[in-house]
C-alpha cells in the first residue's frame, strides 16, 4: 500500500510520526544534559549561598572546597522547627515540593502570595574558620510585579540581624524591578534587623527613603513599588510563624 | 564553471548581501534590535539561528514528500520548536550566564520569520543539498547584519569589542565618553536602516 499523504488517514500517520519522533529528539537531548544540569543546579546553590554569607568566592577560589569546608546544609519541618537528618539536603528540589500536595500545604496568611508551601525548607548554617557560628542561609521568595522573586537571606548569629541577601532570580521589569540584582541596593539590607523587641518581623521597605538610623527600614526605588512590596512581604512571610520563625526560635535556644 | 555550480553559488551568496533577509526582506528584524547590542550575544545568536536554519531546511526538505498539504505549516513548526528547544537546553548547558543574557529571543527563534519564510519558500520545493545551501546563505546574510550592528553598537556604546578594551571610556580614566544610546534596541533601528539604505545605492549602482 502506497502512502497517500493528502488523505485524512496520511494526514494523521504524518502527524503522528513527526511528533513522536520530535519528542524523541527533545528528550534524548535533555537525557544527554541531564546529569551535567543536575552538577550546575549544585554549583549554582553553592555559590549564592556562599555569596549571601558574604564569604569572598571572587577570582579562582574554588567555592566548592569553601562549601564544603564552612557550610553546613539541613532540611528543616518548618511548623516544627525539627531538622531531617535522614534527607540528602543539597539534591533536595525545593520548587518540586513547593507544588507536590503531599510535601506542601496552603498558607493560612498567603502574604507572599506563593499559593503552596513546602513542608520543608534548606537552612544553610555557614561557620567561619574557628568553627563559629558566622551566619544562618535562609532561601525566601514571593511574588513580585511579575514574577516570583528567589533570594537568599544570611542573618548574623544572633539571628536577628541581615548578614546579606542576594536575589538570584526574578522577572522583574529590566531597568525598574531589577534594582535586585544591585548590590548597591541589597548593601543598604546589610545590618539591618528583621524582628523588634516583641519579636514581631518589621523589616519593612520603605517609600520615600528610610529615616536614618532606621533599624527596620530600607529604602524603596522609585518606580518599583510593587517589587519593593514583594521582597517586604516575602520576609514577612518567612520569617513570621508559617516560616521559619519556629525553626529560629529553636536555634536560639540551641535545641537544634 | 557549470551552470548548476552558478545555480548553488548564488542560492548560497545571494541572501547575504542583494537579497538580504533582514535587510531587504525586514525579516527577523526584532531579534536583530534585541541581541546586537554586544559582539558576543550577536555571535551566539547568529550561531543558534544558523543551526536551526540549517537543520529545519535539511529535515523539511528532506521529507517535504511526506508532508500533507493541510498540515504543512504546523510540520514546519513542529521540526523548527523542537530544534529551538534543543538549541536553548544546550546553550543553557554550555554557557548559562550567556543564555541567560540571550533570555527569551533563543525560544523566540521559532518565530523568526526567516526560518519559517525557508521553509515553505525554499526547502518545501528543493532537493536537500540545496536547502541546505540556502539556509547557510541565509544565516549568513543574518549574521552579518547582526554583527556589523553589533560592532557599531558594542564599539560606540561600550567602547568594547568582545568584551574587550578598544575606546578607553571615562569611566575607566580614558577619553571616549561612551554613547548610552547604542547600548539600547532604538539605535539598532538607526542602523538596520543606515544599511539598508547602503545595500539598496549599491544595488541600484550595479543595475
Amino acid at each position: 500500500m502506497a502512502f497517500k499523504k493528502d488523505t485524512v488517514v496520511g494526514t494523521m500517520i504524518f502527524t503522528l510520526v513527526l511528533c513522536l519522533s520530535c519528542s524523541f529528539m527533545i528528550t534524548g537531548t535533555a537525557e544527554v544534559l541531564k546529569e551535567r544540569k543536575l552538577v550546575k543546579k549544585r554549583d549554582e546553590l553553592k555559590r549564592n549561598v556562599l555569596l549571601a554569607a558574604d564569604i569572598d568566592i571572587s577570582g579562582d577560589k574554588d567555592f566548592r572546597a569553601i562549601f564544603e569546608q564552612s557550610v553546613k546544609p539541613l532540611l528543616v519541618e518548618l511548623d516544627t522547627g525539627v531538622i531531617d537528618s535522614q534527607a540528602n539536603v543539597l539534591d533536595f528540589d525545593d520548587r518540586m515540593a513547593a507544588i507536590n500536595p503531599q510535601t506542601s500545604s496552603k498558607p493560612k496568611k498567603d502574604i507572599a502570595k506563593i499559593k503552596t508551601r513546602a513542608n520543608q525548607a534548606r537552612v544553610f548554617k555557614v561557620f567561619d574558620d574557628k568553627g563559629e557560628l558566622h551566619a544562618v542561609v535562609l532561601p525566601i521568595y514571593g511574588k513580585g510585579l511579575w514574577s516570583i522573586i528567589y533570594g537568599y537571606v544570611a542573618l548574623k548569629p544572633d539571628l536577628n540581624t541581615i548578614e546579606n541577601v542576594v536575589f538570584y532570580e526574578h522577572g522583574e521589569t529590566p531597568g525598574i524591578g531589577d534594582f535586585l540584582d544591585d548590590t548597591a541596593w541589597t548593601d543598604k539590607l546589610k545590618g539591618k534587623q528583621l524582628f523588634d523587641e516583641k519579636g514581631q518581623v518589621s523589616f519593612k521597605v520603605v517609600k520615600g527613603g528610610a529615616k536614618a538610623g532606621d533599624l527596620h527600614g530600607v529604602d524603596a526605588v522609585s518606580g518599583a513599588t510593587m517589587t519593593g512590596r514583594g521582597v517586604q512581604r516575602a520576609m514577612q512571610f518567612w520569617f513570621g510563624v508559617e516560616g521559619y520563625q519556629t525553626f529560629l526560635h529553636k536555634l536560639k535556644a540551641s535545641e537544634v | 564553471m557549470s551552470k548548476s555550480m552558478t545555480a548553488t553559488r548564488d542560492i548560497l551568496t545571494g541572501p547575504i548581501f542583494a537579497n538580504n533577509p533582514v535587510a531587504m526582506q525586514v525579516l527577523g528584524v526584532c531579534s536583530a534590535l534585541a541581541v546586537s547590542n554586544s559582539m558576543q550575544t550577536a555571535l551566539v545568536m547568529t550561531l543558534a539561528v544558523t543551526f536551526v536554519l540549517v537543520f529545519s531546511n535539511l529535515i523539511i526538505s528532506s521529507i517535504r514528500n511526506f508532508i500533507p498539504n493541510s498540515v504543512r505549516i504546523i510540520a514546519q513548526m513542529t521540526v523548527i520548536a523542537s530544534l529551538v528547544i534543543i538549541v536553548d537546553m544546550v546553550l543553557q548547558d554550555v554557557a548559562y550566564e550567556l543564555s541567560r543574557q540571550l533570555s527569551v529571543f533563543v525560544g523566540l527563534i521559532i518565530t523568526n520569520c526567516i526560518i519559517m519564510g525557508r521553509a515553505e519558500a525554499f526547502a518545501m520545493k528543493m532537493p536537500p543539498h540545496l536547502a541546505v545551501v540556502d539556509a547557510m546563505g541565509n544565516a549568513m546574510g543574518y549574521g552579518v547584519i547582526l554583527l556589523s550592528v553589533a560592532f557599531v553598537r558594542e564599539l560606540l556604546g561600550a567602547g568594547t569589542l568582545f568584551g574587550h578594551e578598544i575606546l578607553k571610556t571615562v569611566e575607566n580614566d580614558g577619553w571616549y565618553l561612551a554613547n548610552e544610546m547604542f547600548k539600547l534596541p532604538p539605535s539598532a533601528f538607526f542602523l538596520i536602516g543606515l544599511l539598508i539604505w547602503a545595500i539598496n545605492v549599491i544595488q541600484r549602482k550595479r543595475g
